[in-house]
């Protein structure tokens, strides 16, 4: 991506900034939840269920506690005592257990668990944990759970597997225009499980002060409020006398949002004991257990005319959320924001519904990298439309190029109920296509073709919808998903602005720099950001499905314009002049019609305490707590060129752009780092990564042998661009950016590897692509 | 993840010989390989540590072994079920056993095994191995006991 140099115009936002956060990274000198050591602090091993389903006849705690150094085994049945046996989901439908009560339901779920006092000493006792299980019919596929021959949750009330049906749109009529196309393509996908894997897995440590009567947890958190307000909730301890602390995290994406059962048993334990008890996931322990993305199972039915215009879409799904519903979606939207699905293109009416099982596989449908399961719908409909192209024998591009939501139609209210807010795809497009040299790699590929060589190229032009969001819609628990930003100016004119979101390697402690920066015309290497911490920073909802930038970065704008505010009645009062001769004008304050009669905010800052005004406050700063009128809708045009050896199967992603358009970008160095990290999990994904079980219910990928993270060898070398249709409602004109490349590039990828192979009638791949799979198919398509 | 395996030993001893033998819990836990402790519970069980070494999984396993003759004395069916380290294993092994008139006896032998947990997630072919190799070494064992024994 370009980067654009400062102008007058753009004092902070749109500079390269280097990131303020990377020396303490790079130096080895970040913080994270391991390093954090108190005194007399204890340590957490769990002991987890070999059993995907099995009633638990018997736990035997007897050998566990003789062992040196075990001060405490905990069990299901102990925190039913406790009433912590049991605590709400996400959304606040289900409910799940902390420790296995009665029986375990799904393979690795936590049984019991062992305070000692080291690490070695908790593990080693865990394995003395004698527990006796009767083992239960399996079920790990969600269209036998359909079936209820077994109920897998059999606490509650209504006995079936069904969790819930979702739908959106207009059933009949989509049917009846789906029926009197010319044209009408059916294809099912599955969007495989996967698992955000994040490099440091979660833990906390929970501290009880019996003098202080104080808990304080150190989390790996993405929402350390949401977590105070939980822990209040579920223990009935008051939240002044909680305090969350989120320490540097090395990434989330998703997965360190949810409340898992290790956070409830530590801060049970240290309360019992009353000493400090840290809990570190294992590698195992993250994969198997902590919550997982996607498993949707789609059937996608668009129709057309022969001319290839698009004419109703159709979108059915079975989702598998594993033994509890602990989805990872606002309360009113319980298969998120899957109505995306229209995506970039103008249908004139469309329907989708939802039918949402149990299973006995880990609990989880978390946000991975991806605003509430827009991944899955972005999947769906382009390797829906690149399905249709193929009937039609029309070039992809030029398909969707024929039924884009023209720039002149926004706000566009979609048939399935978001009024998107600004885009302009053919733009592009039309840039990628320009950019990636399209026609020339079309020639190339019939050249290849005519010698029996296969190469691919994949288009998936998707559009987002992110930054919930408008608390009219939007909550989680009852709580509103607005956020919060509070800047104080110190006296020498530097500055610390708090928010209610946490950063996971986003770049926050730069980006919110520059947007107080800009605001203010101070120098954004001495705004120090600080998030994490509920004691100080502002009441927010935290970092995930791209709303840092689209609601708390609208709330650091807001707040420093109140400061703007305050300080012009400064700047009137050292100027000596009214209030309505002062305009802010190049980064300081001016003296209209008086040439050279300014004062910066600097000089400002510093008269704030030392010369305030008469009639204000002295000080200088602000809290804004912004509630967004509506989402955003970033969107990009990506290309894949993919070459297949029809021999082996093997893929290689030749060459990649992105052409991402996320409004006005703050930082964009950060901005490129976020879409090169985001392909790579997309690449990931497409040709890598799934959790798999087999047909007993073992989880097969345990570690990272089995479950792979792509390294530089493997990883493609990204291209990008951008292009800026700002937000209207948005105060900077952004829209996030963290997730649109892996919400984008899965179907980029594969619809390449589908273009490559489809002379022998291929029409589409399950991910992930891997060797086999890709040979598989090819084998029967030549059969 | 269920896997099967089967196989035959020709023991150089009567059939009464090895009848009894394989009905002696202590004989037939010196017959386990890797064995690391025996515990006799009773006449037809013995509680068993050993060593186990699959890929990753490294460490001891404790299994509860379960004799269970046929009342004619023609087939003997061995429970093993237990495990460690995170990981439950049920193996079912039985064999047929057939006197050849020459003061030698056949031990036709199977197997099957089913497996939960970690140890689940290594490679079948790896797994395949060892298990078998567990269960056929102990025939084999049972074998190299009884040769010249009557």
């Amino acid at each position: 991506m370009p980067i654009t140099p400062a102008t007058p115009e753009r004092h902070a936002i749109g500079l390269a900034m280097k990131r303020k956060e990377d020396p303490r990274f790079i130096q080895g000198r970040g913080r994270y939840l391991d390093d954090i050591v108190l005194p007399n602090m204890l340590f957490l091993a769990l002991v987890h269920s070999p059993y995907p389903h099995a009633r638990i006849v018997k736990i035997d705690k007897t050998d566990a506690l003789a062992m040196p150094g075990v001060k405490a085994v905990i069990t299901g049945e102990d925190l039913v005592a406790a009433n912590l046996g049991w605590i709400p989901t996400f959304h606040g439908y289900d409910k799940q257990m902390v420790l296995a009560v009665g029986k375990a339901v799904f393979q690795y779920q936590e049984v019991a668990g062992v305070v000692a006092t080291s690490r070695e000493a908790a593990f080693d006792a865990a394995e003395l944990v004698e527990v006796e299980y009767e083992p239960l019919e399996v079920i790990v596929d969600p269209f036998v759970a359909m079936k209820d021959a077994t109920i897998i949750r059999d606490d509650r009330e209504n006995k079936t597997n069904h969790i819930y049906h979702w739908e959106v749109g207009k059933r009949d009529e989509t049917n009846a225009a789906l029926a009197a196309s010319d044209v009408h393509i059916s294809g099912k996908m599955e969007f495989q499980r996967v698992h955000p894997a994040p490099l440091e897995t979660c833990g906390i440590v929970a501290d009880m002060n019996g003098g202080s009567g104080r808990l304080t947890l150190y989390l790996t958190s993405q929402a350390p409020h949401a977590h105070r307000t939980v822990v209040s909730l579920v223990t009935g301890i008051p939240e002044d006398k909680i305090h969350v602390i989120s320490p540097d995290i090395g990434g989330g994406f998703g997965n360190k949002v949810p409340v898992y059962p290790g956070y409830v048993v530590a801060t049970a334990a240290s309360v019992i004991l009353g000493s400090p008890v840290k809990w570190v996931e294992n590698r195992t322990e993250n994969l198997t257990t902590s919550g997982f993305a996607r498993d949707y199972h789609m059937n996608v039915e668009i129709g057309a005319t022969t001319a290839g215009k698009v004419t109703a879409l159709k979108v059915t799904t079975v989702a598998d959320h594993g033994a509890f519903d602990a989805a990872a979606d606002p309360t009113k939207y319980p298969a998120g924001m899957f109505g995306i699905v229209t995506g970039s293109y103008d249908f004139p009416i469309a329907f989708t519904e939802l039918d949402a099982y149990f299973t006995n596989k880990a609990p989880g449908g978390i946000a991975y990298r991806c605003s509430f399961r827009v991944t899955e719908a972005s999947y769906a409909i382009e390797r829906g439309m690149d399905m249709l192209a193929q009937r039609l024998g029309m070039d992809p591009a030029e398909l969707r190029l024929k039924n884009f939501v023209k720039k002149e139609q926004f706000p566009y209210p979609s048939p399935l109920g978001f009024v998107y807010d600004s885009g302009d795809y053919h733009r592009t497009l039309e840039k990628a296509l320009g950019k990636i040299g399209y026609g020339d790699l079309r020639r190339e590929q019939a050249e290849k073709r005519k010698r029996g060589e296969y190469m691919g190229i994949g288009i998936s032009t998707f559009t987002e919808v992110v930054g919930a969001g408008p608390s009219k819609l939007f909550d989680i628990m009852g709580i509103k998903m607005f956020d919060s930003a509070e800047i104080r100016i110190h006296p020498t004119g530097s500055g610390i602005v708090r928010t209610g979101t946490r950063h996971q390697g986003q770049g926050h402690e730069t980006t919110w720099a520059q947007i107080v920066a800009e605001e203010l015309g101070l120098d954004p290497q001495n705004i120090l950001v600080e998030e994490g911490d509920t004691d100080t920073a502002p009441y927010g909802l935290g970092t995930y499905a791209s709303r840092s930038t689209p609601v708390a970065g609208g709330a650091i704008a807001l707040a420093a314009r109140k400061i703007r505010e305050k300080a012009k009645k400064i700047a009137a009062h050292v100027l000596e002049v009214s209030e309505d001769d002062i305009e802010w004008e190049d980064y300081k304050f001016k003296v209209s019609g008086v040439p050279g009669k300014s004062i910066t905010m600097k000089e400002i800052a510093f008269a704030a305490y030392t010369n305030p005004a008469p009639d204000s406050e002295p000080g200088l700063e602000a809290t804004f707590y912004y509630d967004p009128p509506n989402l955003t809708f970033p969107h990009g045009a990506y290309i894949a060129v993919v070459d297949v050896d029809a021999e082996t199967g093997e893929t290689k992603v030749r060459r990649f752009l992105a052409i991402d358009d996320c409004g006005v970008v703050i930082n964009p160095m950060i901005v490129e780092g976020q879409i090169h990290g985001g392909l790579t999990e997309g690449f990931a994904i497409a040709f890598m990564q799934e959790i798999r079980f087999d047909a007993s219910g073992n989880h097969l990928n345990t570690n990272f042998t089995e479950y792979l993270v792509p390294t530089s060898l493997e990883t493609p070398a990204w291209e990008t661009d951008n292009t800026v249709t700002p937000s209207p409602h948005h105060p900077l004109g952004a829209k996030g950016v963290g997730e649109s490349p892996n919400v984008g590039s899965p179907a980029a990828f594969v619809n390449a590897v589908v273009d490559a192979l489809s002379p022998l009638g291929i029409t589409h791949i399950d991910m992930p692509l891997t060797r086999a799979k890709v040979w598989h198919a090819i084998q029967a398509a030549k059969a | 993840m269920n896997l099967a395996w089967k196989g035959q030993e020709q023991v150089s001893a009567r059939k009464d010989v090895v009848w009894a033998f394989i009905n002696d819990p202590d004989s037939i836990s010196q017959c386990l390989p890797d064995l690391l402790e025996a515990k006799m519970i009773d006449a037809h069980s013995f509680d068993a540590t050993v060593s186990v070494a699959v890929g990753p999984v490294r460490g001891k396993f404790k299994f509860k072994v379960a004799l269970e003759p046929q009342s004619d004395q023609s087939h003997m069916n061995l429970k093993i079920s237990g495990g460690g380290l995170g990981s439950v294993v049920d193996l079912l092994a039985g064999a047929d056993v057939t006197d050849n008139g020459d003061a030698t006896t056949t031990l036709d032998w199977s197997g099957t095994a089913s497996m939960r947990g970690p140890v689940a997630t290594i490679g079948g072919r790896v797994l395949d191995a060892q298990a078998e190799r567990v269960i056929g070494s102990t025939f084999a064992n049972v074998k190299a006991r009884l040769a010249g024994a009557g």
